[in-house]
């Protein structure tokens, strides 16, 4: 099979409801040709997101899929992820909805290195609701809800996820396909919680933020003799206000949430307390 | 001649008062007596005042009693604040140093010195609740070697040590409660059917029942009345395969729920109103992409922060409606520690098998109290699946289709051939977003036809109480934990000539409105007795079969007692007897 049946293969037929010109089309492709990559099987895909634009991807491929509510996706994967462990599941989702309404989630799925991996489509914008700032917006101060400009410092989804204690930290960009593709098999491949920052444009509502051609013409791949295993040094990277880096920050290995529940049901069974006989005997 | 003794054990939180009630409550439910208990917990962590009450019986008990016939206190406090509810001809047990009120003369006090007993022959303050336990071991006649058994097992992991201590404080106060407590008191130890009945709290027969109904997968923030079921399952779920996260907050709780559900588990989370509120909107998610899931709600006062330690039934209209939106809902509450266990099962079956979202809405009072339990509810086997589709759908999975079935057949992700996407937005059959009228119309009523189909359920028969008199002309309806104190309250009014008829609903949606509606039309009068300011129940009672209601309600933080509803109930007799009066022309 041509790698473009094995791509089309992943998608369910249902055209984007994104604007012509939006960076996610990229993204889309680029994570349909991981999964073909990957040569994972649909049916024990699962995307999980929450609401806005990126948010509807789920709907475009053919795959099982959860639209929430808003800043939920995480917690509602962590579910389904701990039911069903053979699952492969992958979370997407804007910056509003990551960081803004669903902020306080990112910290706990991180530090419990859930076993799944979480792209986060980084434009700088509320493009569903038409052009409010989010958390990440810094350059177009100006939006229909900071008509006086903005009121707080933006946020670095990168540096935060590195800070949160995720596994695997890296930064894309939609229009660097082919490399956000490897990142993408990167992060699904790593066996923990892994976080990709994906830097896009909103044709719409923020062509300052996320330009095109200014992201182009300040950003290099990351340095091949960057240390991925050093925190302090990914950390750097994904701060550095002078040079967008791209690539993988960050990588570590440590046991995962399931990897915990292993652990905890053999001290269980050690434990006289807890075994399955006294269930209903201590009662008595 | 039936067995009824109640006895409180009252003190300040920290000297060991639950201690001596559990002690006296296990050893009861182990000779078979059936037992139901109350207690309150202080606001504080440490310190504050708390009290254990028991009631001990030879039939099965639905309340703890309103007044008591022994009364153990600890301190002044304790005993100046108990005092009034110990029966005129009562026994007290008290601190030596304590003043004693010499009046009304037929009670008889005993006054023992437990502390510097505890500290002169102990060597330990803290040992003094043993030596209080020895007392009332005496006076109520318990065997001395029921105590020590159970004290033994119950420390058996602190060491030698300790049990030695133990056994020595128990003695100390046996010894000096033979000399000084009458011999002729009118306490026997009671005698039971032998079998062992089981004995736990609401919290705990939530967290068993679920287990035994097979949740796997629990999700929760920890909140005062709650925690427990959390706690329980933290220790115990795991070694049958299950698993327990803490998360970050309710909201992230519900979701797991929806997730782990929706992956084909059975889950649940339990918290209490607060916890509620902030998962509302996931509970409109969990109606709208037809997702089974278990929410317990332990209600306290409210709203806001409330009074978290206090009993409350003011979430009522939260649980039924709580959501923006159409969002139909599942809503089921226990009466008893007994009912926790079985219902929660039912619940789960229920949930499972409509593709939606349940509560299961308890209060502080039950969560924590202890009550006997029949052993063999824990046999109950799960009854329902949810409805799944086999896979290979030819890829494409209507995983929300309309037909007469109340239910569209789910599909659980890894199944091979039904990929497909459940969501929150209004949605077609394939589950494709769509915002079209006739869609949201027919996916609508798909929705809210499960409430009819569970009305017309097999299962869900049966789930109305009933107490007092079938002809009855005064009715009384309630809901929850309220049960109890009705059920006592239609007793005494009876003794009073006056015929009462009661009925519980514990399912509130949907109501069982084939059994309602034969009610109202039975009885004269309708009492609505509930533990919140607006009335709650009373509301969807009015609004759902247009009666008449006489609301009691009470907010007190502590559950009904008997008599405020026998006082309703002889003012309504008064009224009704006045009406009658009147058709005759008496009474102009």
């Amino acid at each position: 099979m041509e790698p473009q049946d094995r791509c089309c293969e992943y998608l369910s037929g249902i055209s984007p409801v994104w604007c012509p010109g939006c960076g996610y089309y990229g993204i889309l492709s680029a994570l349909v040709e991981a999964f073909a990559e990957l040569k994972l099987p649909t049916q024990e895909l699962a995307l999980i997101s929450g609401i806005g634009c990126a948010s509807r991807l789920p709907y475009f491929v053919k795959t099982y899929g959860f639209h929430g509510i808003h800043g939920r996706a995480l917690p509602i994967a962590q579910g389904v992820k701990m039911a069903n462990p053979d699952l492969t599941v992958v979370v997407v989702g804007g910056d509003g909805d990551g960081l803004a309404i669903g902020g306080g989630h990112l910290p706990h799925v991180a530090r419990n290195n859930v076993d799944l991996t979480y792209l986060l489509f980084n434009n700088a914008i509320y493009g569903m609701t038409k052009g409010q700032f989010s958390p990440t917006t810094t350059l177009s101060n100006v939006t229909k809800t900071s008509p006086f400009g903005l009121t707080g410092e933006a946020i670095n989804p990168a540096a935060l996820a590195i800070t949160y204690g995720a596994t695997f930290v890296a930064r894309g960009f939609s229009v660097k396909k082919e490399h956000l593709r490897d990142l993408i098999i990167q992060a699904m491949r790593h066996p923990g919680f892994s976080f990709v920052e994906i830097l896009t444009s909103c044709s719409s509502f923020n062509t300052i933020d996320m330009n095109v051609a200014r992201i182009v013409n300040n950003q290099d791949l990351v340095n091949p003799d960057h240390d991925v295993e050093d925190r302090l040094a990914a950390l750097r990277l994904a701060s550095d206000e002078k040079k967008i880096h791209l690539g993988v920050y960050y990588r570590s290995r440590r046991p995962t949430l399931e990897d915990k529940f292993k652990e905890m049901r053999s001290s269980a069974h050690a434990k006289a307390k807890s075994r399955p006989e006294g269930l209903v005997k201590q009662f008595l | 001649m039936t067995y009824d003794f109640t006895l409180r054990v009252a003190g300040e939180s920290g000297e060991g008062v639950i201690t001596i009630g559990e002690t006296i409550a296990r050893i009861a439910a182990r000779e078979g007596v059936h037992l139901a208990t109350f207690r309150t917990f202080p606001a504080e962590i440490k310190g504050g005042p708390c009290m254990i009450q028991i009631r001990l019986s030879d039939r099965k008990v639905a309340y703890h009693g309103e007044k008591v016939d022994c009364l153990v206190t600890l301190n002044q406090q304790a005993l100046d604040e108990n005092l009034a509810d110990l029966r005129e001809e009562g026994i007290l047990l008290c601190e030596a140093e304590c003043d004693v009120p010499m009046e009304p003369s037929s009670r008889t006090a005993y006054q023992l010195p437990f502390e510097r007993l505890a500290v002169r022959e102990i060597g330990s303050r803290i040992s003094k609740n043993i030596v209080v336990l020895g007392a009332l071991a005496h006076l109520l006649k318990i065997p001395k070697n029921r105590i020590e058994e159970f004290l033994a097992e119950k420390f058996a992991r602190k060491g030698q040590a300790i049990l030695e201590h133990n056994r020595k404080a128990l003695e100390t106060g046996m010894r000096v409660a033979e000399v000084k407590i009458s011999a002729k008191n009118p306490f026997k130890f009671p005698k039971g059917a032998g079998q062992r009945r089981m004995l736990m709290t609401g919290n705990e027969a939530i967290a068993l029942g679920a287990t035994m109904a097979g949740m796997r997968y629990f999700f929760g923030y920890p909140i005062t009345p709650a925690s427990e079921i959390m706690e329980w399952l933290a220790l115990h779920l795991p070694a049958v395969g299950g698993k327990v996260l803490q998360t970050e907050d309710e909201i992230s709780a519900i979701c797991g729920v929806a997730g782990a559900s929706w992956a084909g588990g059975r889950a649940m989370t339990a918290t209490s109103g607060p916890g509620v509120s902030l998962m509302s909107e996931a509970l409109g998610l969990l109606s709208m992409a037809e997702i089974p899931a278990v929410i317990v709600d332990s209600q306290r006062g409210g709203p806001s922060t409330g009074m978290p330690t206090k009993t409350e039934q003011s979430d009522l209209l939260l649980a039924v409606y709580g959501s923006h939106g159409d969002a139909p809902r599942l809503v089921i509450a226990p009466t008893s520690v007994e009912d926790c266990l079985s219902l929660i099962g039912l619940t789960f079956d229920l949930a499972e098998k409509y593709q939606m979202p349940a509560i299961f809405l308890v209060d502080q009072a039950l969560s924590a109290r202890l009550e006997t339990v029949d052993p063999n509810t824990v046999k109950r086997a799960p009854a329902a699946a949810r409805l799944c589709a086999e896979g290979k759908d030819g890829g494409n999975f209507a995983r929300y289709r309309l037909s007469d079935l109340a239910v569209s057949p789910a599909a659980i992700p890894g199944t091979e051939g039904c990929e497909h996407m459940v969501t929150g937005m209004e949605h077609d059959e394939f589950g494709n977003f769509a915002c079209d009228d006739e869609t949201h119309t027919a996916m609508t009523v798909k929705r809210f036809r499960k409430l009819a189909a569970i009305e017309a359920d097999p299962l869900s028969q049966g789930l109305c109480s009933y107490f007092g008199d079938s002809n009855a002309e005064i009715g009384v309806v309630t809901w929850g934990s309220s049960a109890g104190p009705v059920e006592e309250a239609i007793k005494v009014a009876k003794e009073r000539g006056i015929s009462v008829r009661g009925i519980v609903p514990k399912i509130l949606n949907p109501l069982p409105h084939k059994e309602l509606a034969t009610f109202f039309q039975s009885v004269k009068r309708i009492i609505v007795p509930e533990l919140n300011f607006v009335g709650q129940l009373a509301s969807l009672l009015r609004s759902t079969y247009r009666v008449s209601t006489i609301n009691l309600t009470k907010i007190k933080g502590v559950p009904l007692e008997p008599s405020e509803i026998v006082s309703v109930i002889l003012e309504t007799a008064a009224t009704l007897n006045v009406r009658r009066a009147s058709r005759y022309g008496t009474a102009r």
